[in-house]
């Protein structure tokens, strides 16, 4: 549902004006100009309307700013609550149960395999195996169709019990949770998180198999990175080239920038550099921390070097990362124990509050200042997509001219493609506002 | 300005009824912080009061697959949504099989990731059988984040309740429910 006008010719000239991107979340556009083999424009324009949520917060209490960010994005909206809880927690000093932390883990653990199971099997997968989309794929694959529902399916039964409702949840809240939950509600995981480990397995082997189109990209990858684990909820921001930052110091290297044709904030690092966020960036960066159970999945591909550098691989990346998740999943569901107190008791109080983790697309952070009623006063909210933007168009740009000799449909399959390939989420991109003030007189 | 206490996805507005009493499903789409896509939340606040005890009313925010293998063998649906492609507060009421092959006329908003006709294609095609019933939407024309309906929109909420009523009660009579809403 989307109108595209690509014109190639044989002088290495492209125009690629792709007015509505499909199986992306969110609405956006693409403009690509290359000229005698030179790119001229490579935009990634995204124009859903700004969603003003860093104003919007503003006054808030701490508990009501994670109900309302959730609200930010359906796809993912455990990743901004977990990233403000623990920014609030961390800047109120506030500790929690180490079961509470485990149920955290695992609720975004429900999160990122609803996220990644839709993107590899409803929105990408098609792409490789040559079909237009889903509902196509389901006509002549109907057990591989279906084999991704039934993983999406067991996330949205974590985040369903864990967040109180699939969409949207509601149960996150300073110190812990609003309620506890039962051995019996818990364990009533293990049988399709069993199930879904199985199809997680199958994943990885499907989309190693695929026949991806070879392109080296170069820049910066950046993630988290945990000693005890893969990263999720908690760690230190690193990057290929050797940066080591503390979580809520990401202001330090990173900031953002408005750009003329996007809705979105772009970011950029210190020396005005793309870089990127995402599945690529974990494995390659965080890959020693995977599950066992992914970790052997992932070298059984042989393909961890070219995760790294060729993002037609990010799928391979995400079925490793489903089954990460699963695995974890279920070893959370295996040895839970309820807290003593679901919820530690807090007061709320002045502070800033700042912290990263890592949604299914990548690196999201956020900072808050809080004045003494502990209501909020600033909010800073940098979701993956808008960091990922730039490094997005510098990609394009670099892959462009490999397809100049393509036909117009088969150049433009692969550079939409290719875009699919970072899962961008434009409904998360344009939270923002920017708000500008002219006095006048 | 029309409120809507309570309709959030996954809740049902109206009184709990055994699936097996179910005749007709309508399925409200749409965030009621998003401006016109609250239009059906809006509508089905309406709707809870209007109904027969075998026509359930379910909001489900953004429509999933999930959503519609879960409705019970034979029930026909109403699917109600707001779209673009229409006027502001102009109301239609279609048969969903009309929804999948004009998918050009209207474009209702609310399965994110995938175009409505998708989600209802890759349903059908998973429970074997075709969906059948309604889909009724109403032109929108402000998405941006708050609660509150545009002037249009909001002025269209009594047709829109009323074509919902209709199209439920045309569907509960053709299934041979009888009696009236």
């Amino acid at each position: 549902m989307h109108d595209t006008d690509t014109a190639t010719g044989s002088s290495g000239d492209l125009a690629v004006d792709i007015a509505g991107l499909t199986r992306v979340e969110g609405e956006g556009s693409l403009r690509l100009k290359v000229r005698a083999g030179v790119v001229e424009q490579a935009h990634l324009e995204i124009f859903e309307a700004p969603r003003y949520f860093e104003r919007l917060v503003v006054g808030r209490t701490p508990d009501e700013v994670i109900d309302i960010v959730a609200r930010i994005c359906g796809i993912c909206p455990v990743a901004y609550q977990m990233t403000a809880v623990h920014a609030f927690e961390h800047g109120l000093g506030i500790s929690i149960d180490p079961a509470v932390r485990s149920l955290r883990r695992l609720l975004y653990c429900g999160e990122w395999i609803e996220s990644h199971a839709l993107h590899v099997y409803l929105l990408h997968l098609p792409d490789f195996l040559g079909y237009a989309s889903a509902l196509e794929l389901a006509h002549d694959q109907r057990a591989t169709v279906e084999a991704g529902l039934r993983l999406k399916k067991a996330g949205n039964q974590i985040v369903a019990l864990l967040g109180g409702r699939a969409i949207h949840p509601v149960s996150v809240r300073v110190g812990g949770f609003s309620r506890s939950f039962r051995r019996s509600e818990i364990r009533a995981l293990r049988e399709p998180l069993t199930g879904a480990l199985e199809v997680a397995l199958q994943t990885v082997d499907l989309v190693a198999g695929l026949d991806t189109p070879h392109f080296e990209r170069s820049g910066r990858l950046v993630a988290l990175r945990h000693p005890d684990g893969y990263p999720m909820n908690e760690g230190r921001i690193v990057s290929s080239d050797g940066l080591d930052l503390a979580s809520t110091d990401w202001r330090t290297e990173f900031s953002e920038q408005q750009v003329g044709w996007s809705n979105a904030l772009q970011s950029r690092d210190r020396a005005g550099q793309p870089y990127l966020l995402g599945p690529m960036a974990r494995i390659t960066l965080s890959g020693g921390q995977l599950h066992p159970t992914a970790a052997a999945a992932l070298a059984r591909t042989g393909l961890a070097g070219e995760i790294a550098v060729n993002p037609y691989r990010s799928i391979v990346a995400r079925a490793v990362e489903l089954v990460d998740a699963t695995a974890e999943a279920l070893d959370i569901v295996e040895a839970y124990q309820p807290p003593a107190d679901p919820r530690q008791p807090w007061t709320p109080g002045p502070g800033t509050a700042a912290w990263a983790t890592e949604a299914p697309r990548g690196l999201i952070f956020h900072a808050y200042d809080l004045d003494d009623r502990g209501l909020v006063t600033h909010a800073q909210i940098v979701p993956p997509t808008s960091q990922n933007q730039a490094a997005i168009e510098a990609d394009l740009a670099a892959f462009a001219p490999s397809v100049l000799d393509l036909s117009r449909d088969e150049a433009t399959l692969r550079i939409e493609q290719l875009i699919r390939s970072y899962d961008p989420c434009i409904s998360c991109a344009t939270h923002f506002l920017d708000l500008s003030v002219e006095a006048l007189g | 300005m029309t409120s809507l206490p309570g309709a959030q996805p996954g809740a049902e507005v109206s009184i709990d009824r055994r699936s097996d009493e179910v005749q007709v499903e309508i399925l409200i789409c749409g965030s009621i912080d998003r401006g016109d896509d609250g239009a059906a939340c809006v509508a089905g606040a309406a709707l809870s009061t209007l109904l027969p005890p075998d026509v359930r009313l379910r909001v489900v925010g953004q429509l999933d697959i999930d959503d519609l293998l879960a409705i019970p063998a034979g029930a026909p649906i109403v699917i109600v949504d707001a779209a673009t492609g229409l006027r502001p507060g102009q109301v239609v009421d279609l048969p969903i099989e009309e929804l999948i092959r004009g998918k050009e006329l209207i474009h209702p908003r609310s399965s994110h990731a995938l175009a409505l006709p998708e989600v209802i294609g890759l349903a059908e095609l998973l429970r074997g059988r075709p969906l059948q019933g309604r889909i009724v939407a109403v032109g929108a024309e402000e998405f941006g984040l708050g609660r509150g309906l545009s002037r249009r929109v909001d002025g269209a909420i009594p047709t829109l309740v009323e074509a919902v009523r209709a199209a439920a009660e045309r569907l509960r009579h053709d299934s041979g429910s009888g009696g009236q809403a």
